[in-house]
């Protein structure tokens, strides 16, 4: 556990962290200082002067509490007359040249400078001269739009192209009310990470292209949970709205912040991943490209269950560990091979030194954990006299080649259980829709070890059965996530200590240490 | 009333070869001081009561001996020569007229702080100014002044120019560090300092050019012979630019403590036309204005200024007669720093824009009396809650003239002021 120091805020004696700066280790406790410039991930920066705060018998006595660390006995005035003043009097600052355009700005409802004008200033303008204007929806490039007028020049955007991307596409020209951020000319954003800087605006002059205007952010429900773009299981938001008289619909994803796995970015790719859980849907079961029931999807792939000689049971490197356990229990007695073969899901050199990693599918781990072979030689093996190949949510068509995989539905009667539309789906003879994860709970694996959970985000208005519900409707002997997990936990020794209901916030690593260190 | 410390050499014609220096003097001191320990160099820097000629009066000596003891970093000075505050032309003339006693200071300095590189950071404007030093700067190196072995001692030394590009924040110490490290030029958050944490984020000390031009003279003759000029607590001499509406602007050295009016009437020549004294700007364009009434007591030296609430600044003298338009002067005055604020500070970024465009619309005949007590607050609003004094610079000035000359601001609001006033 980290030192503790005692101080003072506001003449009250608290107790906070030690070695951190007096905006985070006040703010841990509850405390707010309004601040716009300094976020954890890039650092003080000092430039909006809006965290001054009084230090009674400081040298000096008004400091900024981003660059101030915490000190034994330290007197922090925030709400005396002086301080108070000064917050209202940089939000005054702050908002004369402002366009105050909040009825057609995508912030409104998550901008700083309104939570911070309702909370510190609260005065009407004074502004009884011309505004300083600036340039409008400039095409800063990766889908990031910059709004020069409502910029409060924090730096975060600079700061992050600088310190996390190094790429430094965005820099702060000319001087005083003429400075404005900027790319060089012709050389807009250029990395796979640049909508954080949507994110990391504390106001609504990054917007991004793909959302901006969509949707007025206090509609919006924001459901945590976990990409599964890649393997690295970047925690989000899953920002979602019912519209009336419409279905739920994902208009976002956004980081969600987690030391551990993703700090308070995700990549851009990521972040667009929230489209496959809208669109290309599989919706509704079919027979020989024939639309019909639900359960009369689930009795035929029952008769062909029985009828076959040999059946093959392809799992997801996405499915969760509940569903992936729910399918091993399955295929146990229905006398079938689980592959998880899926190298297609793998781009080799795609990844890099940050969060992207080269295996786009969330869970793989997992299969080695359970010990379900992801293998070509495996897979072979397994289909070898096969007469019926039962996938789940597995778009074999990414790593099969075009030959192989017409070689291999010659032999076998394709059936799919999935969320998803795609090529290899319409080759089924039987197609099961299921939830895809956004719909569903479960948990996975990231590739550095990493136990993470996920609960359901949207719910639509025809929900989707789950995998979990559907293999148990095939005949898997699995009822529900409560039962896998029960089961996991008896059966996997890894996770014998784990209360796979109880995983912490910011997941667990399956290493001896931190498994012990929850336990306990 | 003038001396001849500093200026010793201006009038030598090509005083600026080395030549003609050493004839006159130049480098005379370095036997003297690699004769001594640096710290007894600086011994006699503090002594000699020597202040910051930049215009904070910080005392030299003292700022040197901030720097950390038994540092493995490099030691680093730079030498702020980014003269841009208006009404200020003091350094200029070291630079042209007497390099080599510069860069003699910059050899004692560093000795004394046991540098051994060191950045002349001159202002972008001055083009011609540059091409002389460095001019100087070459023949030094040519003639073993500077390099592996100065003057044949085993101290090395390597002085490199560095040219603004035209902005007046980049005089503000660590905003010059910034634009030496190749950064748009902002001033840094202090703490850490810049002897902790300077240049290269190693201890660097910034002296202001003539400050550096004082001590070979201060080792040559010792404490007490700089001392007996100037006032006790304002030691010396002072190259001071007299400027506005007198019969003979120029620049004169001076030593501290004459009185303000004496030295206007017997060195500038007085007032031109027979005009009457409205006020003095004491020391560049960012000090607090003094009335004429105020200027009857003023003596030139830090105290005096300090007692009669404004600052002894960088020496830059502007004399202002009854036919200044003070509304006019405030406007030329805050467009100047709102031009030149870096932007970094929201208080000072669109506060000094929103004063200037008040100020302007009072010069519209379009103000309101509200209009001079906003101004008043923005003033107080934005001044210290910046990370550098450029707000302070403008925010203190801007204060004395809405207080000691309230009444033009309101003839205008009145639509009574002349039209033609003159600046």
């Amino acid at each position: 556990m980290a030192e503790k120091v005692k101080l003072f805020v506001n003449g009250q004696e608290v107790e906070v962290e030690s070695g951190k700066n007096l905006i985070d280790a006040i703010g841990a406790i509850g405390i707010e200082i309004p601040h716009l410039c300094y976020h954890p991930a890039l650092g003080a920066d000092g430039n909006c002067r809006l965290c001054l705060v009084g230090i009674e018998d400081g040298r000096p006595p008004l400091v900024p509490a981003c660059k101030t660390r915490v000190a034994e006995g330290m007197k922090v005035q925030l709400d005396t007359g002086k301080i108070k003043k000064i917050q209202q009097d940089i939000m005054e600052f702050e908002l004369i040249n402002h366009p105050i355009d909040c009825p057609v700005c995508d912030q409104a409802g998550e901008c700083k400078l309104q939570d911070y004008y309702m909370r510190y200033d609260a005065q009407p303008s004074r502004m009884t001269v011309k505004q300083v204007l600036k340039s409008k929806k400039l095409d800063f490039g990766c889908g990031v739009v910059h709004d020069q007028e409502r910029c409060v020049l924090c730096a975060r955007c600079v700061r992050f192209t600088r310190l996390i991307t190094k790429t430094g596409e965005l820099g702060i020209v000319n001087r005083t009310d003429y400075a404005r951020v900027e790319i060089f000319p012709g050389r807009p954003l250029n990395n796979r990470y640049a909508l954080n800087v949507v994110d990391l605006c504390p106001v609504g002059a990054m917007t991004s292209q793909d959302f901006r205007f969509k949707q007025r952010v206090w509609f919006l429900t924001k459901s945590p949970s976990i990409c599964h773009g890649c393997s690295k299981g970047c925690n989000i938001f899953i920002d979602h709205n019912r519209e009336k008289y419409k279905d739920d619909i994902i208009y976002r994803f956004r980081p969600r912040h987690n030391e551990k796995v993703n700090g308070y970015f995700m990549c851009d790719d990521g972040r667009m991943t929230y489209k496959l859980e809208n669109d290309n849907r599989l919706l509704g079961a079919m027979i020989d490209k024939r639309e019909t029931g639900f359960n009369e999807a689930v009795e035929a792939v029952r008769r062909e269950l029985s009828q076959a000689a040999k059946t093959v049971i392809l799992v997801s490197p996405n499915a969760s560990l509940e569903q992936m356990y729910a399918l091993q229990q399955f295929a146990g007695t229905i006398n079938a091979q689980v592959s998880g073969f899926s190298d297609g899901y793998i781009k080799n050199g795609d990844g890099d030194d940050f969060l992207i990693q080269d295996d786009k599918s969330a869970n793989r781990a997992a299969f080695h954990l359970l010990g379900i072979d992801d293998t070509r030689a495996g897979f072979d093996t397994a289909v070898a006299g096969a007469d019926l190949l039962l996938s789940f949510d597995n778009d074999l068509s990414l790593s099969l080649p075009q030959t192989d995989l017409d070689q291999l539905l010659g032999q076998v009667k394709l059936i799919t259980v999935g969320s998803r539309q795609n090529d290899f789906v319409t080759k089924a003879s039987i197609k099961v829709p299921v939830a895809s994860f956004s719909e569903d709970s479960g948990s996975i694996i990231n590739c550095d070890g990493r136990l993470q959970r996920y609960d359901a985000a949207v719910i639509k208005n025809e929900p989707m059965p789950s995998m979990i519900a559907a293999i148990n409707m095939l005949g898997g002997g699995i009822v529900s996530h409560q039962e896998a997990r029960e089961g996991l936990q008896a059966n996997v020794p890894k996770l014998k200590d784990i209360d796979l209901d109880q995983v912490p916030g910011d997941g667990i690593a399956l290493t001896e240490n931190e498994v012990a260190h929850v336990a306990a | 009333m003038q001396v001849k410390v500093l200026s010793a050499k201006f009038d030598i014609p090509d005083a600026n070869t080395l030549e003609v220096a050493k004839k006159h003097g130049a480098y005379a001191t370095l036997d003297k001081i690699f004769a001594m320990q640096p710290e007894e160099v600086t011994e006699i820097v503090k002594e000699s009561g020597l202040r910051g000629r930049g215009g904070a009066g910080f005392p030299t000596g003292l700022k040197w001996t901030f720097l950390p003891k038994d540092t493995d970093k490099s030691v680093y000075l730079a030498v702020n020569s980014d003269e841009s505050e208006p009404a200020t032309f003091k350094d200029r003339y070291i630079l042209v007229r007497d390099p080599h006693l510069l860069i003699e200071g910059i050899i004692i300095c560093c000795y004394a702080i046991r540098s051994h590189a060191a950045y002349i950071y001159i202002r972008g404007e001055y083009t011609s100014q540059v091409k002389v030093l460095q001019a100087a700067i070459d023949e030094a190196y040519a003639a073993g002044y500077l390099g592996e072995s100065v003057a044949g001692f085993d101290f090395q030394l390597d002085v490199t120019v560095h040219r603004g590009a035209g902005a007046y924040i980049c005089g503000e110490e660590t905003a010059l560090l910034e634009s030496v490290e190749g950064k748009k030029g902002q001033p840094r958050s202090k703490p850490p300092f810049p002897a902790v944490e300077g240049l290269y984020g190693c201890p660097t000390i910034i002296n202001n050019v003539q400050s550096i031009s004082s001590l070979p003279f201060i080792l040559a003759n010792g404490a007490a012979a700089y001392k007996a000029y100037g006032t006790e607590k304002s030691a010396g001499t002072h190259l001071f630019g007299i400027s506005g509406l007198v019969k003979k602007p120029g620049m004169y050295e001076l030593p501290f403590g004459l009185p303000i009016l004496d030295v206007l009437e017997q060195v500038a020549g007085g007032l031109r036309d027979n005009r009457t004294l409205k006020g003095i700007i004491p020391g560049g364009s960012s000090t607090p204005v003094l009335t004429a009434e105020e200027a009857k007591t003023v003596t030139l030296d830090y105290e005096s200024m300090a007692a009669h609430g404004t600052m002894f600044g960088s020496g830059g003298i502007v004399v202002l007669d009854d036919t200044v338009d003070i509304v006019k002067l405030v406007e030329n005055l805050i467009h100047f720093y709102h031009h030149e604020s870096c932007g970094q500070c929201t208080p000072c970024r669109e506060g000094l824009g929103w004063m200037l465009k008040i100020v302007q619309k009072i010069l519209n005949y379009e103000g309101t009396m509200a209009d001079i007590d906003l101004l008043l607050e923005l003033c107080d609003n934005i001044e210290m809650k910046t990370v550098c004094v450029l707000s302070a610079a403008c925010t203190m000035s801007t204060r004395s003239y809405l207080n000691k000359f309230r009444s033009e601001f309101e003839a205008y609001i009145a639509h009574s002021a002349s039209k033609h006033a003159t600046m």
